[in-house]
């Protein structure tokens, strides 16, 4: 196995862990899984490749874009939906997280058709090389938007008002209720980011691999286990988290070969779960930033 | 058990296996397909509504029982009964080396984690090449049952699962499994073993699934990664009962016939349409109307009936509307004379 394989593991792990990151937020905030949140992920990459198509631009200068698209509608769906469901326990939500990320999946299918679909970029298949090295440049995007948006993430949370608001909610509902925190409008900003966190790793994922209609699941596992790993709401170890399953994966898909490497992934997953549920860098208590 | 439940359970075996012969092949067929579905969301009610925990495994226990089943139909020559029985009795023994980890994990987690255990066992299962790998294989064919007899096996399994859904909504047994759900520390203050009752639970539902899953082999006939742990088992039972009533009897029951009979049957054509409105479907239930559709019903004709039953619900803390129309119903029950 060469140290190619396993640095663009690493690289392409940061993608998990923004998706990871963003469940993970969710979770410490809301108290709410979101069990659609990999089919986010592909719901950016399919938008990125709709508006692409479109407008011509280049996958970087449709990011933007496309979190602002993905921002609004999980805002509103957090805001008419989830919040209400909320009040019903923490049964429902899941059940219905399930129910839309089948028909995500669905929908994906219909509109996109069964086979994968990926997004060209100009520097898409360019790539260069360090110390013996290659390194293709989708790989080192990927890396760059990974710890930008997680940098951003830590910062808000940290050092914002916003962040404040946000820490004092998931803090104590109640409580900051009373000090005059809309609590339903920072649950739906805290949705909406953490379906932008997925979306952007959605489309950075269509330029260096592709996407398809049903990948969602596999990648709420990875979600799930980056989560697992890192403990609710930590944004720097989801990150680091990430990257360690990307590694993990590279690693098991030179040894066992492709096929055999989504058992070990799981499995390793399922350890990790039984083992450590507040995970490996963790508290039992949600930690926010 | 009451009485009451026993004379059901002997009504509901009877007839079912004397309704069984007179049927034609091809109703034969749809009986199975139903029974199974009715045992599966029995089975998966006991876990999600008495015990309260989302189970996303169902998949894997029904695939678990249909390889199990085929496997020793086929290598270790054993009948179909038998393998049918013993198929049970290995679920009943997966569940319960999953459940003793798994349980010690409360709501997301456990969700994802049955939901990662039967994506690793369909990953498993395709690897593994002496069980046909990705295409799976088929069930020896001189070994197999006729259509009535594979009926009157569902009939017996389907009994079996009403049996283990009534012991839990009337024994004391049940009710402690509800109480660790309602309030696992009230129940642990009660001298509740709450991870004994939760698994017990798990149990009893993964050797009924995995019977669900042994009788559907023997019915397709074949077994492969892609059908027998295909996701769409767990969304099924997912929608059947939060569909027809969680935590009911009857509300599973009708979820199955509901949406086999109304869904799968007449939006066949649409192919991933229905799987858009099976989806749609269970977010707008929960957000309209999370206790499903069995209680509802219920609700209505108790006020209908009128009477105390009436003023007892319309009583009951509820949606403005729903509460005006129940008072309205309960004065003009009073008033008439019946």
């Amino acid at each position: 196995m060469s140290l190619t394989i396993l640095i663009n593991g690493i690289l392409i792990g940061s993608l998990y862990g923004l998706v990871g990151m963003g469940l993970s937020l969710l979770a410490g905030v809301v108290r709410m899984i979101n069990l659609a949140q990999g089919d986010v992920l592909v719901g950016g990459a399919y938008l990125a490749i709709v508006l692409h198509n479109r407008l011509g631009w280049d996958p970087l200068a449709l990011l933007p874009l496309v979190a602002v698209i993905i921002f609004a509608a999980g805002y509103l769906v957090q805001r008419f939906l989830l919040n209400d469901i909320l009040r019903a326990g923490s049964f429902a939500p899941l059940v219905v997280t399930f129910g839309l990320s089948l028909v995500l999946e669905s929908v994906y299918q219909e509109v996109f058709g069964a086979n994968s679909q990926s997004l060209p970029a100009a520097w898409g298949d360019s790539a260069v090389t360090v110390a013996g090295v290659r390194l293709e440049s989708a790989y080192l995007v990927a890396f760059a938007v990974g710890a930008a948006l997680t940098a951003a993430t830590w910062g808000t949370l940290r050092y914002t008002r916003l962040g404040r608001t946000v820490r004092a909610a998931a803090a104590d509902p109640g409580t900051a209720r009373l000090l005059g925190i809309n609590v339903e409008r920072v649950f739906a900003v805290t949705f909406a980011a953490s379906a932008v966190l997925a979306a952007a790793a959605g489309v950075i994922t269509a330029v260096a691999q592709s996407v398809t209609p049903t990948g969602g699941l596999s990648l709420l596992l990875f979600s799930f286990a980056v989560m697992a790993v890192a403990g609710m709401g930590n944004v720097p170890a989801a990150f680091a988290a990430g990257m360690l399953l990307g590694a993990f994966q590279a690693v098991s898909v030179a040894v066992l070969g492709s096929g055999a490497e989504t058992l070990a992934v799981y499995v390793a997953f399922f350890v990790v779960l039984v083992i450590r549920p507040s995970g490996l860098f963790g508290t039992r208590e949600a930690r926010l930033t | 058990m009451s009485v009451r439940s026993g004379i059901l359970l002997g009504v509901v075996l009877v007839a079912g296996v004397a309704a069984a012969g007179p049927l034609s092949a091809a109703n034969q067929y749809t009986g199975v397909t139903i029974l199974t579905a009715m045992i599966i969301a029995l089975a998966w009610n006991i876990v999600a509504g008495y015990s309260g925990q989302l189970s996303l495994g169902v998949a894997a226990f029904v695939g678990l029982g249909g390889y199990a089943c085929g496997l020793l139909m086929a290598h270790a020559g054993f009948g179909w009964v038998t393998a049918v029985i013993a198929a049970t009795g290995l679920s009943a023994v997966f569940a319960f080396l999953l459940g003793l980890p798994l349980l010690r994990l409360r709501g997301a987690y456990f969700a994802v984690g049955t939901l990662a255990a039967a994506v690793a066992l369909q990953a498993g299962a395709q690897l593994w090449t002496w069980a046909g790998g990705g295409s799976g294989f088929t069930l020896p064919i001189d070994g197999l049952p006729s259509s009535v007899s594979l009926l009157r096996a569902s009939v017996v399994g389907f009994a079996l699962a009403l049996a283990a859904v009534l012991y839990v909504q009337q024994s004391a047994f049940g009710l402690r499994v509800v109480a660790v759900r309602d309030d696992e520390r009230a129940a642990t203050g009660a001298g509740i073993s709450c991870l004994g009752h939760r698994l017990a639970a798990f149990v009893i539902s993964g050797a009924l699934t995995g019977l669900a899953g042994a009788l559907v082999a023997l019915q397709t006939l074949t077994v492969s990664p892609a059908g027998s742990f295909s996701m769409s088992w767990t969304i099924d039972a997912t929608l059947y009962v939060v569909a027809g009533g969680i935590a009911t009897i009857v509300g599973p029951l009708i979820g199955v016939v509901l949406v086999y009979v109304v869904l799968t049957q007449e939006l066949q054509s649409l192919g991933a349409v229905s799987a858009i409105i099976e989806g749609g479907l269970l977010v707008v239930i929960l957000r309209f109307a999370p206790a499903g559709l069995w209680p509802a019903v219920v609700r209505g004709w108790r006020l209908a009936r009128g009477g105390r039953l009436a003023r007892l619900v319309d009583a009951r803390p509820g949606p403005g509307v729903s509460a005006k129309v129940g008072e309205m119903l309960a004065s003009r029950a009073t008033k008439e004379p019946r």
